[in-house]
């Protein structure tokens, strides 16, 4: 991996993007995405078993996830929603948690973008560490704090952008 | 890789200064002083920030010279990017099984369609 060339442009840029071109109209790929009994037939890599525990799909809604790998192996994927503008927008901060719904791994925010070209969806998958970090410390921090965070999510998000 | 050391990795990538930091230290190792200078920022403030890096352990601290070089330590990192790797191998299965579940539902719903129009006739 080229981490000096990485670094050299902006680290901020540690971020995944994935976009995948689905054939089928947008508010459904909304749909298939947001409620349980459809999650449950899709969500996880092949081979695993997924059961949507908890799906309060509003700003502040809570989601948990459990998943079932090929060898026997529990997954759990939890976290809230943040955002929810069907069938075009999705955000949510969240990570892996273990049985008693403990996380195990650093937060993320995961932004999902639908947008419908000729009856086909593109999707775009985003998922960043950085903002759900300084949104975290933002919580835990007094009025001051928050807002030196809130100035550094702003120039983190503008360089990212840019 | 434990998740204690990701979280410190993270927590230090969390801010602006502290990424700058670390993109003039991937072009070779210097001195605070030449750190500080783009920054507009006190040598004690950007000692702090070095300090979280360090801490994190994305940066050494050479002993041997007065002037103490700060230079990258890249393997925290590279564990932050493996991470992100794994995340991206998960989504990109869900999303093989997605488009599968998507196509079986479009079929689904247009058999329904066709019954009831066979239905009404």
């Amino acid at each position: 991996m080229a981490a000096k060339n990485d670094l050299a442009t902006e680290p901020a840029d540690r971020v995944l993007v994935i976009t995948r071109i689905f054939d089928a109209p947008r508010s459904l790929v909304f749909k298939a995405w947001t409620e349980s009994e459809h999650m449950a037939r899709w969500f996880g890599p092949r081979g695993f078993a997924s059961t949507v525990l908890r799906n309060e799909l509003r700003p502040g809604g809570a989601y948990r996830i459990h998943m079932r790998g090929p060898d026997g192996d529990d997954h759990w994927m939890q976290g809230i929603y943040r955002e929810i503008v069907p069938p075009e927008r999705l955000v949510m901060v969240g990570s892996w948690a273990d049985a008693q719904g403990n996380l195990t791994r650093p937060e993320t925010t995961l932004t999902l973008t639908f947008e419908e070209h000729d009856g086909k969806t593109k999707l775009t998958l985003h998922q960043a560490i950085f903002e759900s970090v300084t949104a975290r410390d933002a919580h835990q921090g007094g009025w001051t704090t928050s807002l030196d965070c809130l100035a550094e999510y702003l120039a983190a998000a503008q360089s990212s952008r840019g | 890789m434990s998740p204690d050391r990701l979280n410190a990795t993270f927590a230090a990538l969390a801010d602006p200064t502290r990424r700058a930091i670390l993109a003039r230290l991937a072009s070779g190792e210097t001195s605070v002083s030449e750190l500080a200078e783009p920054f507009e920022m006190s040598l004690p403030a950007v000692s702090k920030h070095l300090k979280v890096l360090q801490r994190a352990g994305l940066i050494a601290r050479g002993r041997e010279a007065q002037w103490r070089p700060c230079r990258l330590a890249a393997g925290p990192l590279k564990d932050a990017s493996d991470w992100l790797e794994r995340y991206r191998r998960f989504w990109e299965e869900s999303f093989d099984r997605f488009e599968d579940y998507l196509r079986d539902l479009q079929k689904r719903e247009l058999q329904q369609k066709e019954k009831k129009h066979g239905r009404k006739k």
